[in-house]
């Protein structure tokens, strides 16, 4: 292992990450539109390339040393001491990887479904990939900034081109929150550079790079009503992408409108970033900050995971019950993130990769019986157990995955943040158990309907078009299937990746301000 | 009068002389568009060669300037670089102007000399060292700015734009003539340096330099366009042939900041702390109701009218924290000044070449499906609009950088200024939806119409080839310009009392 390290440790292997889709998708411009297959092959060989690159990385990156390893840097505009800064650690490593595996299983699960302007689509894929892993390996504010933002535009036109019927408000809507929150998080970073540079001797350097400036926060730097309104610029930029309780109203629009990949995406990646975002971002930077806001934060941690759970019960279509599911689970990652409790952490990201995964899969699986049907109603669907038995078994398996079935990778995350919650607030623990039980409730009704009991009339007159699943869409499924069974009974792997991270994050808040945890006591 | 003086004014002498050649050239072969194209062309690169190397002789000083005419007239950093942003903001308007005026029998010749008579004035403004020359660039900008807006003599939408931008305008001069009276009467001098010298010397703000002060305010608020001095500019925008509203929507726009810069800057510095507090009002003021107002819009062009004012206000935002003592607000704005003139003249550069067709109107229903009958034109109008609203990596979004970054600098000192930072911020979410609704119909929609889009002259796309580098360069590899505007900045006096 360690050999393998030394030897790629000279390559700028995340550079290559981050680019590869980048020329892959100019490679694409210049392919005729009128061949769509090649283009989808060239598409997913991209994707391919670039998720064997990462997992390359994977391979190489040296645990026990830990840290950011394959760091770059080059100087952008010294002036400002703006740089171009990227590096991963265990944190980044494990949801880049999940990013370019989700992106090349939703590459392949479009071959299908999307039949008009191949090429426009699979262009908006390949930069929407360099946007998000550019997110998790910037080490430079200005530079995770400006990734930040260029996830935007392709999500924006795929949803608004390629998606169902209400699209343009759902795609405006997307954007709009999403800029509302981000625009004011770039005022909050210019003026922690600012602080920087004041400090420092009005010298820029180092103004906008991450680990200089996460050490002068540590000095208490950006503490006082500063931080609290910094901090708060930044939470509403992650709080609307995680997206928590009442900023969460653009994501069942964006969800229900989005074509299958880009809900995969959405659901799989996109929300991740708000959670890497707190714990890479706000919490160090403004660790008091964070312990004066964190009693609000779990506040509507707990509001989103019940609401969204109760939401979810009524939900007639499919798809916006697997999108206010998200609402839920995701709950439980801001829960675990702002308990600043090991436990509570780990289970926090562990919950991210596998909310990813496992809602990924269900809007996938969403995907395929609306290929068949052009219909999601769950009313209308039921009894779909005698015709597409395999289907309905893939269903199963995926909704027991998200109830959070021991054995299944949903359960480590959502145990690890209630043990770590525990430890710290009874109270908040208490309601976000029981609302697990809604959660089975929620999941288990729709599974239930959807596939036992008599086939229904709508289903009987499809006929013959009603068939099983396609190799190809199993294609899709079977390594998340996979990934969800062995980050179920071995989530050690993933522990032990995330968990120097994860240290750091909490030593770098807890040693700022020990200040009495909780709500109530 | 020396001969030094006149090799220092060289670049507005070589400006007025070649409007004068392109007259010629039209009265030789009358109509041709070819020659005075040619004629224009060459004629820019020439004032722009004689600018730099004016501008490079005065870098070479000492003290980097360079006076000319008993001190009237300076040639300094600023100067050249506000004199280079003219000529490439001309050299882009008659770059997509001949297409649209030839499809409609309009006679270019005219066209480019009036447009090179505004630049000479633009010019004379950014090297303006005494009030008298100040107000004189004025009115040559000015002046043949009322005549392109109603260049299409026969379209009454035209004409009429043209009357309320000629009336306004020129009431808003005579305002502004008041105020400087004002001034030269309670200082006793014209030359901006002197004004600067006695201000600092300690007159109290006296009644009299209050008015002063206001009509002065009042009369650049008008040129401007700032709320609520804006009422001028969207009929006089949309009346406009669409080069024109190009070239009114960025060239007398960049002028009116250089006055700003000049008058503000360098005469009135001393009283900052009295200005700049209207500064942050009109700004916060101007962008909010820009916005909100081109939220309404169905016409891309009034849109983008209303979506100017809105720029006007972000461009004051940078001013302000200037006048907060920050010299980074001074650098701001000027970078905006050039990111924003090459992303909106190419915007109105698309808007021209769609409508190069006679009857075709700026409505939103014309960009339908842009994407499938002009893909070309509707990728690169996408760039300028993402560009507008800020986005990453690009021109504009590195301008509200700099410009916000100045205000959260300047906010340390005055709180005022962070709170106009995410006002500045909020505006542009706002502006978000009206830009990208554009993007909607272009991208999301099917063409409303099966008519083949009509060619483009080579001009055209080298012009809007230009503005695409510019605007993708300047938000990637934003450090060349960023020296070029540190060293402008630095032209002005000094800093103002904060």
């Amino acid at each position: 292992m360690s050999q393998l390290s030394q030897q790629l440790a000279g390559l700028p292997l995340v550079t290559i990450v981050v680019f590869l889709p980048l020329l892959g998708s100019i490679l694409l411009a210049f392919l005729p539109s009128s061949r769509p297959q090649l283009i989808r092959y060239v598409a997913l060989g991209i994707a391919l390339v670039t998720w064997a690159v990462s997992l390359v990385m994977l391979a190489g990156y040296d645990n026990a040393a830990g840290g950011y390893q394959f760091t770059q840097s080059i100087d952008r505009i010294p002036m400002f001491g703006i740089t171009y800064t990227v590096g991963v650690d265990g944190l980044s490593l494990a949801l880049v990887v999940l990013t370019t595996t989700l992106t090349w299983i939703s590459i392949l699960a479009s071959f299908g479904p999307i039949q008009t302007r191949v090429k426009e689509y699979m262009v908006s894929f390949l930069v929407l990939e360099i946007g998000m892993i550019g997110v998790f390996v910037a080490l430079d504010l200005f530079l995770f900034y400006i990734f930040w933002e260029l996830v935007l535009v392709p999500m924006y036109l795929i949803i608004g081109i390629w998606g169902g019927k209400n699209r343009i408000y759902a795609t405006i809507k997307f954007v709009l929150y999403t800029l509302v929150g981000s625009l004011l998080m770039l005022v909050a970073i210019l003026a922690v550079a600012y602080t920087y540079q004041a400090g420092h001797g009005g010298s820029w350097e180092n103004a906008f790079d991450l680990q200089a400036l996460t050490q002068y926060a540590g000095t208490g730097a950006f503490g006082g009503t500063f931080g609290l309104l910094a901090f708060g610029a930044f939470f509403l930029a992650f709080a609307i992408k995680v997206p928590m309780f009442p900023f969460h109203t653009w994501l069942p629009d964006a969800h229900v409108e989005a074509p299958t990949a880009g809900s995969v995406i959405l659901a799989g990646v996109l929300l991740k970033l708000g959670g890497y975002g707190f714990i890479r971002f706000a919490l160090p930077l403004f660790p008091e900050a964070a312990h004066s806001w964190a009693p609000i934060i779990i506040v509507l941690s707990l509001i989103g995971i019940i609401y969204g759970a109760i939401v979810a019960l009524v939900q007639p279509d499919l798809k916006k019950l697997v999108a206010y599911s998200s609402v839920s689970h995701m709950g439980f990652v801001t829960l675990g993130i702002f308990v600043f409790q090991e436990q509570g952490m780990q289970g926090a990201v562990l919950q991210m990769i596998n909310h990813g995964l496992i809602t990924g899969a269900l809007f996938l699986l969403v995907g395929v019986i609306y290929e068949r049907t052009h219909d999601r109603t769950i009313a209308k669907l039921g009894g779909l157990g005698s015709p597409m038995p395999v289907y309905a078994a893939a269903f199963g398996f995926f909704v027991f995955a998200s109830v959070g079935l021991p054995g299944l990778s949903g359960f480590v995350g959502e145990f690890l943040t209630l043990i770590g919650t525990f430890q710290v607030d009874y109270l908040a623990a208490t309601v976000a158990t029981f609302v697990m039980i809604f959660a089975a409730g929620y999941l288990l009704w729709m599974f239930q309907r959807l596939a036992f009991g008599e086939v229904s009339d709508f289903l009987k007159g499809l006929g013959h078009h009603l068939t099983d699943m396609k190799p190809i869409e199993a294609l899709t499924l079977v390594p998340l299937g996979a990934l969800v069974v062995v980050f179920g009974l071995y989530p050690g792997i993933l522990l032990d990746l995330i968990q120097g991270p994860v240290e750091q994050t909490l030593n770098a808040v807890n040693q700022a301000a020990p200040v009495a945890l909780g709500l109530w006591r | 009068m020396t001969v030094n003086d006149l090799a220092l004014f060289g670049p507005v002498i070589a400006a007025i002389l070649l409007a004068a050649a392109i007259l010629v050239v039209d009265f030789i072969a009358p109509g041709r568009f070819v020659p005075a194209i040619v004629v224009t062309f060459m004629g820019l690169t020439l004032v722009g060669a004689i600018t730099a190397i004016t501008g490079q002789a005065a870098a070479n000083e000492p003290g980097g300037s360079l006076t000319a005419f008993n001190g009237a007239y300076v040639v300094d950093a600023l100067t050249t670089y506000l004199d280079l942003l003219f000529v490439a903001i001309v050299a882009l308007t008659m770059a997509f102007a001949p297409d649209y005026l030839a499809e409609r029998k309009l006679p270019v010749a005219e066209f480019a000399a009036v447009l090179v008579f505004a630049m000479s004035g633009a010019m004379l403004i950014a090297g303006s060292a005494d009030l008298l020359v100040l107000f004189l660039g004025l009115e040559l900008m000015v002046l043949p700015g009322y005549m392109l807006a109603g260049y299409h003599k026969t379209d009454g939408y035209s004409t009429e734009g043209a009357i309320k931008y000629f009336l306004l305008g020129s009431f808003s001069s005579a305002i502004f003539l008041f105020g400087l009276a004002f001034v030269w009467g309670l200082t006793g001098t014209t030359s901006i340096a002197g004004v600067w010298q006695i201000l600092e010397g300690g007159i109290p703000l006296s009644p009299g330099l209050g008015l002063g002060l206001a009509f002065l305010m009042t009369g650049v608020a008008f040129k401007i366009a700032a709320v609520p001095f804006h009422y001028w500019t969207p009929d006089a925008y949309q009346g406009s042939p669409t080069p024109v509203t190009g070239y009114l929507s960025v060239g007398p726009k960049v002028g009116a900041f250089a006055l700003i810069i000049r008058l503000f800057g360098d005469a009135l510095g001393p009283l900052a702390a009295d200005w700049n507090v209207i500064i942050m009002i009109l700004a916060a003021l101007t962008m909010t109701l820009g916005n909100l107002v081109a939220l309404t819009q169905d016409n891309v062009k009034r849109m983008l009218a209303y979506s100017s004012i809105a720029h006007t206000g972000y461009m004051l935002v940078g001013f302000a924290a200037y006048g907060a003592g920050q010299i980074l607000g001074l650098e701001g704005l000027l970078f905006y000044g050039a990111a924003y003139a090459f992303m909106n003249l190419g915007a109105f550069a698309v808007i021209a070449a769609i409508q190069r067709r006679l009857g075709v109107t700026s409505n939103l229903s014309t960009f339908s499906g842009l994407i499938r009958r002009e893909p070309a034109l509707a990728l690169m109008m996408t760039l300028f609009l993402l560009s507008l609203t800020g986005i990453p990596p690009t021109a504009g979004f590195f301008g509200k950088f700099y410009v916000i970054l100045a205000a959260v600098n300047a906010g340390s000192t005055n709180g005022w200024l962070t709170v106009l930072a995410v006002v500045t911020m909020i505006n542009a979410a706002i502006a978000a939806f009206y830009y990208l609704r554009v993007v909607v119909y272009m991208w999301m929609r099917d063409p409303q119409t099966e008519e083949p889009a009509l060619p483009h002259g080579r001009l055209v796309w080298t012009g809007l080839a230009v503005a695409t580098v510019f605007t993708i360069a300047l938000g990637l590899i934003p450090g060349g310009l960023l020296t070029i505007v540190q060293s402008a900045a630095e032209a002005v006096t000094q800093l103002p009392a904060s």
